[in-house]
């Protein structure tokens, strides 16, 4: 018989999970976390083989990951069972939904670029008249980014730059490569800010390594993997959330915990869907959901990937010097920074990640056989490659909802996810693209190839909205501290509470604002308001 | 004797097996050295017509060829691999490869009244003029551009993929590529 002590219930172990449970259980706070992936055992889970030795040579078991670019035969078992964890979409508007259900979720794979959004994200609709602010500002946040940059050990080099705040970060005072010092000065000819690139450091830092295991050691932290909740359940009374109804993953039995607050953190689109899912008497639209927004407002950050490809030409045959190839850099955005009408024919902006070295992809190559060898082996190492991230503008028709029929395994009701690139992303890509060859013809690189074609939105994983704070409760689901405005119990951390996204990487922020909500919940809690 | 029987005889009388001299003591784990089911038999064709897969073979032997005494497609039997992953793939995929190599062996006869497999090299390679033009993110319109421009990829891939390209990196002491850690199910 459980022993039900706990004074939270935290659903996911990710980033938000995992951050909610290091704050609150270290504070004393009795925690319980479902997780409804199995626990990772990188020992007995993880093994070294050779690419020959798989079933299908590295190419991957045709069919099973059809809009998982990321997954290759080796991780195949990482990700979600597309079978059991179904989905749709409009046939015309592809959506890439990606996710990891594991122990850790996808902090287990992040890429760990740790960006600080910026006032220029935060109050967005003052700068240019789009969308809505957020119920908070960089002032409010930087104090939490603070703390969550050395955790993660970030690393970088501050700028001083309005639109991408410093930091508290491990100096990257490394030296540039020749090629990297040639495309910086194109840059900077072109009025292109560049800087280091910022990221976790470490193997793996992840919610795993980094965060539970110190909230575990307090003896406040109950993790409880297998458990997928399907539902929330609410007081009829006080409309409070009173309970979590769950099944476990293996066995398909059914449980009921009951909670005095919860703490979703089940990532952007599964906590919505468990929102939307989660109907009552008193929430017959979903649970928080008097506003009508939940689910709208859907979003990501674009992505084109190897907008440019590149050789430096010094490197060819392996004769340059030992230094000119390497390094890899961070274009942050710079476009329609100044108040008033946009420079631009797009709102807002876009980034790059680029890197020295590598070899390009035979496939740009015109040729085979011997003369396509020969060049292989005359670019090995001498490639130049940027990938282009873009700000997409959260609108209301951009949604998740529920599908009528389709079930999970588990018999929980999937989503139907509605989003596509207009105009905005479309100018956004082609700018980038342009900007780009420039540099890089600027840097004396030979440009193999470019393009602007922007995969289909989620495959950046990194989804967000749906479930957004503000300021007015009737045009938003969360208050600034992350609160439902309808159910002062229920607080969502995860990417789902964002309004607008910029165009940095999201995981830094869904940390900063997870360790505040959960200072605010345990100073609510001290004042008896929960 | 019958080769059941002989097998039931060295069963019996392990003391007579060398191979006991090294055996681990009933308590500890044996740890064997196994092979894969590939280096053990030869392929069985599941997806190409014959007159496909040799054609796919003499491409392959174009794509990637053997250089230096270096593994090509045809020591990594890249052609038989793809007839394994062709039979598995989504049906799109399926046809442009049949469609692809059809206009090859159409195009072959009715050009050269020959088997594509038995063009002199300088004929074979003027049918994959396709594959000279500029790369695009988009794939060729056109049906035997985009099969070229897949097939060109995919034999490089399992050609450089394969057992052969590794243990002759190997030998040639080159840098071991390809091995990465591997997840298993987890339940």
């Amino acid at each position: 018989m459980p022993n039900f002590n706990h004074d939270v219930v935290i659903i996911g172990s990710g980033a938000s999970g995992g951050m909610a449970a290091y704050t609150l259980a270290q504070a004393g706070v009795k925690c319980l976390m479902l997780e409804a992936g199995p626990m990772v055992d990188f020992n007995r889970h993880r093994s070294l083989k050779a690419v020959y030795d798989l079933p299908f040579r590295g190419f991957g078991e045709p069919g099973r990951f059809p809009h998982i670019t990321q997954a290759s035969e080796f991780d195949a078992n990482l990700w979600i069972d597309e079978k059991k964890n179904p989905y749709s979409h409009p046939e015309s508007d592809p959506y890439y939904w990606v996710r990891i259900r594991l122990l850790g979720g996808k902090t287990l794979r992040w890429g760990r670029a740790s960006w600080r959004l910026s006032d220029y994200e935060f109050k967005g609709k003052d700068h240019d008249g789009w969308g809505e602010n957020w119920p908070l500002s960089l002032a409010d946040l930087a104090p939490f980014y603070d703390r969550v940059e050395p955790l993660f050990r970030v690393s970088g080099r501050n700028e001083g730059w309005a639109q991408l705040p410093d930091g508290k970060l491990l100096a990257d005072e490394s030296i540039e490569s020749l090629s990297m010092e040639r495309f910086l000065a194109s840059a900077k000819k072109l009025g292109v800010p560049t800087t280091k690139p910022r990221r976790a450091t470490g193997t793996l830092a992840s919610s795993v390594n980094l965060l539970l295991p110190a909230a575990q050691a307090t003896g406040n932290l109950t993790i409880v993997p297998n458990a997928i909740v399907r539902e929330i359940g609410v007081d009829p009374k006080t409309g409070l959330v009173n309970a979590v109804h769950y099944v476990d993953r293996r066995s398909k039995r059914e449980f009921t915990v009951p909670t005095k607050t919860l703490l979703l953190g089940a990532s952007t689109l599964e906590s919505t869907r468990l929102l939307l899912n989660s109907r009552s008497r008193q929430y017959p639209n979903g649970l928080a959901n008097s506003s009508g927004v939940l689910g709208h407002y859907l979003f990501d950050q674009f992505y084109v990937k190897n907008t440019v490809t590149a050789l430096v030409p010094e490197a060819r045959g392996g004769k340059g010097p030992r230094n000119l190839m390497g390094g890899s850099g961070y274009v942050p955005r710079f476009t329609n920074l100044k108040p008033g009408k946009p420079e631009k024919n797009y709102l807002r902006g876009w980034a790059w990640d680029f890197g020295s070295g590598g070899t390009p992809s035979p496939e740009l190559f015109p040729q085979w056989g011997t003369e396509l060898a020969a060049t292989m082996a005359d670019v090995q190492g001498a490639g130049f490659s940027m990938t282009t991230m873009g700000e997409s503008l959260p609108r209301f028709e951009h949604k998740l909802t529920i599908h009528p029929t389709l079930r999970d395994e588990w018999g929980i009701p999937a989503p139907y996810l509605e989003q596509r690139y207009t105009d905005n992303e479309h100018n956004m890509a082609k700018d980038a693209m342009e900007t780009g060859v420039a540099m890089c013809e600027g840097a004396g690189f030979e440009v193999l190839a470019a393009h602007s074609q922007m995969v289909p939105p989620g495959e950046s994983i990194h989804e967000l909205g749906t479930c957004r704070m503000g300021s007015d409760p009737q045009k938003s689901v969360l208050n600034a501290f992350n609160q439902a405005h309808d159910v002062k119990n229920l607080f969502v951390l995860d990417g789902s509470a964002f309004p607008s996204g910029g165009v940095q990487n999201p995981t830094l922020t869904i940390l900063a604002l997870t360790v505040r909500a959960s200072e605010y919940l345990l100073a609510q809690k001290k004042q008896g308001k929960i | 004797m019958k080769r059941r029987h002989l097998l039931q005889t060295l069963a019996a009388t392990p003391a007579l097996l060398p191979a006991q001299q090294t055996s681990p003591s009933p308590d500890e784990n044996a740890v064997l050295a196994v092979d894969s089911p590939e280096s053990a038999g030869l392929p069985v064709r599941r997806f190409f017509t014959p007159d496909q897969f040799s054609t796919l073979q003499s491409l392959a032997d174009l794509i990637a060829p053997s250089i230096d005494g270096r593994p090509g497609a045809k020591q990594a039997e890249a052609a038989s691999f793809l007839d394994f992953l062709l039979a598995k793939s989504p049906r799109d995929r399926q046809a442009l490869y049949q469609r692809g190599l059809d206009t090859l062996i159409r195009t072959s006869r009715t050009r050269h009244q020959k088997e594509f497999s038995e063009l002199p090299s300088a004929e074979a390679n003027a049918l994959l003029t396709p594959l000279t033009a500029k790369w695009t993110y988009a794939a060729p319109k056109e049906p035997v551009a985009a099969f070229l421009r897949a097939v060109k990829a995919d034999i490089i891939r399992a050609t450089a993929n394969s057992r052969a390209v590794a243990e002759a990196n190997v030998a040639g002491r080159r840098r071991a590529t390809g091995l990465n850690p591997y997840w298993q199910v987890i339940e």
